[in-house]
């Protein structure tokens, strides 16, 4: 299993800086942990109507520092829930970056994302050329490359799956 | 060319000679630290056992466990948590402790800030272990890779280099130290990397404000601090080490991706505006807020100094009726300690409830706040929620000016009470 691409609409723009994602689903559901129900309160402060609109494979795109705070991770369960692929953003915050990506959930660091996508764009992660690119405008920009332990993580879905690959590596 | 003490650590972890920052290494963490809470701890031991197979760590003496959050328990199911932790860590020969204060705190009182250590744990304030020369790094769920595995994949941090340089005028302490670090420098300044302080600042200042500025270390980007060990620092923390390392120290050329001075001689007591801990702001521009609730405590603040500083601003003193000031030592060590100085005695009469050491004033578990109420608060912490109602606001000042707001029940100058 290795990481795919993304390929998907542009579902939101967060164009804050330091965003905190416990904002995606509110502060009084953090504690929810069925992403059924978490999927019904996420985004509510921002668009009702999100959970309707999303189509699986969309991404989502962030400004600098994304996850700055103290994350926690049912935002994000959230976003898988409704078919979510990946976040796109300037830069983030460690804390959150690791989180998610020790989930599975691809994260791309892309400087200067916000000032080339609209809400709608078709767009693209591209691992293997490094590149992030907007298929209705035709705009490229380069992503910063995954580190090696990243990138196991997420070609193995996350932190269950990359210990077991470890297993496998190393009894050979 | 040199190398960073972080560079040093981590190259010993990794059986190298040297390493870089950017190179993916292999590394031994010397100790393995959890504080036991839902989904963390308990997801940990079942998934160490179902998906893995394993029935026993390696090297137990290598993890410590702590029980400070959900102390006391409110709930059976709180206490079931604990109780798992309690079983696992006998049955693993793993020490368990509980009610000895905020596990950051004690971890540094029983010798896991062992100077040149590399300490793991899934909560980023045990980055406060760098001040004595640790390499203390959360890493949120990954935290499971050291209890499957000897060794975890990381790449060497960059590390950004701070000096702080002046002097520090009274009534200003280490939080506003640090949280001028983050107005100055940015809330992204450090992302991904170690944040390494020094100067005459950090030299002058207690072991105590050291840790309050270490343990905050993520609100700048940062993966964790850390201060090369002094004198004062070796004294405290080599005789209780818990392990046999050389205490290692950055070389003076060594590489660092940024070298940063801040002066602080005329920095004045700040206040972090709610709802983010990158809101910076000078404490003067927010006399006459009015608040009901203090908070003196965390793994941040909540030690002998701040203990001292609110005993001097409350003696003779009252806490304006109706306002809740909750004292917290940070361990039971400092309580023992405020005990015997006559501290307690000194808050208790002001009006001060002052509790046995516990996390959970912080994190909204108890003396929580309804909407439309504020707290000024020396917590880690200001986001909407986090003590209550996410309609209540969290003010973040030093433990001089949360005694001085009990006393008047609005944002005030603590100085006038010095």
């Amino acid at each position: 299993m290795a990481l795919k691409n993304l390929h998907g609409r542009v579902a939101w723009i967060f164009p804050e800086k330091d965003f905190d994602v416990d904002d995606i689903v509110g502060v009084a559901n953090i504690k929810l942990k069925d992403p059924v129900k978490l999927a019904e309160v996420a985004m509510s402060d921002f668009d009702p109507g999100f959970a309707a609109q999303v189509r699986p494979g969309d991404l989502l795109i962030g400004g600098e520092n994304f996850g700055y705070g103290h994350p926690h991770y049912p935002p994000m369960i959230a976003m898988r829930q409704l078919g979510l692929s990946g976040v796109v953003a300037e830069s983030f915050s460690p804390g959150y970056w690791r989180g998610e990506i020790a989930m599975g959930f691809p994260q791309a660091t892309c400087p200067g994302v916000l000032g080339i996508v609209s809400r709608w764009d078709m767009v693209e992660v591209d691992w293997t050329a490094c590149l992030f690119r907007n298929l209705t405008t035709g705009q490229n920009l380069p992503i910063e490359p995954l580190s090696q332990g990243d990138r196991k993580m997420l070609d193995n879905g996350g932190l269950i799956g990359y210990l077991h690959a470890r297993d496998l590596e190393e009894s050979k | 060319m040199g190398a960073t003490i972080a560079e040093k650590i981590l190259a010993r972890c990794a059986g190298l000679d040297r390493v870089s920052a950017g190179q993916d290494i292999r590394a031994r963490p010397d100790f393995v630290i959890a504080y036991d809470f839902p989904g963390y701890t308990d997801v940990i031991f079942r998934q160490m056992k179902d998906e893995f197979g394993i029935d026993k760590v390696t090297d137990p003496s290598r993890f410590a466990l702590f029980i400070d959050h959900m102390v006391p328990a409110v709930t059976p199911a709180e206490e079931e948590l604990h109780q798992i932790t309690r079983d696992w860590g006998a049955a693993q020969n793993v020490p368990v402790f509980e009610r000895k204060g905020i596990g950051h705190q004690v971890a540094a009182e029983l010798g896991y800030a062992t100077p040149g250590a590399f300490a793991v744990h899934f909560d980023g304030h045990i980055s406060q272990l760098g001040t004595y020369g640790t390499l203390a790094i959360g890493l949120r769920r990954h935290l499971l890779e050291a209890f499957v595995k000897e060794h975890i994949l990381i790449t060497v941090p960059h590390t950004v280099r701070v000096n702080l340089t002046g002097t520090l005028q009274t009534g200003v302490m280490a939080r506003d130290v640090f949280h001028h670090i983050v107005r100055v420098l940015g809330p992204s300044s450090c992302r991904f990397k170690v944040l390494e302080l020094g100067g005459e600042v950090i030299d002058a200042l207690s072991l105590e404000g050291r840790q309050a500025i270490t343990c905050l270390a993520m609100f700048t980007g940062a993966i964790t601090a850390v201060i090369n060990p002094d004198e004062k620092a070796l004294a405290y923390a080599a005789p209780r080490a818990r392990a046999d390392i050389e205490p290692v120290f950055s070389d003076p050329d060594a590489s660092y991706a940024a070298v940063y001075t801040i002066d602080v001689t005329d920095l004045e007591p700040v206040i972090v505006v709610p709802p983010s801990p990158a809101n910076t702001e000078n404490l003067s521009d927010h006399l006459g807020t009015e608040v009901q609730v203090g908070y003196l405590g965390s793994c941040a603040s909540g030690r002998l100094e701040d203990l001292r500083i609110a005993a001097q601003v409350l003696r003779g003193r009252q806490v304006k009726p109706g306002f809740q000031l909750n004292v917290v030592p940070t361990s039971q060590e400092i309580m023992r300690q405020a005990a015997a100085e006559g501290l307690i005695t000194d808050l208790v009469a002001a009006g001060a409830f002052v509790t046995s050491s516990s996390c959970d004033y912080c994190f909204g578990r108890l003396g929580v706040m309804s909407a439309g109420q504020r707290a000024v608060s020396t917590g880690t912490l200001n986001v909407r929620g986090r003590m209550g109602s996410r309609d209540s606001e969290i003010f973040i000042v030093n433990a001089a000016a949360v005694a001085a707001a009990a006393i008047e029940g609005r944002i005030a100058d603590p100085r006038r009470y010095l």
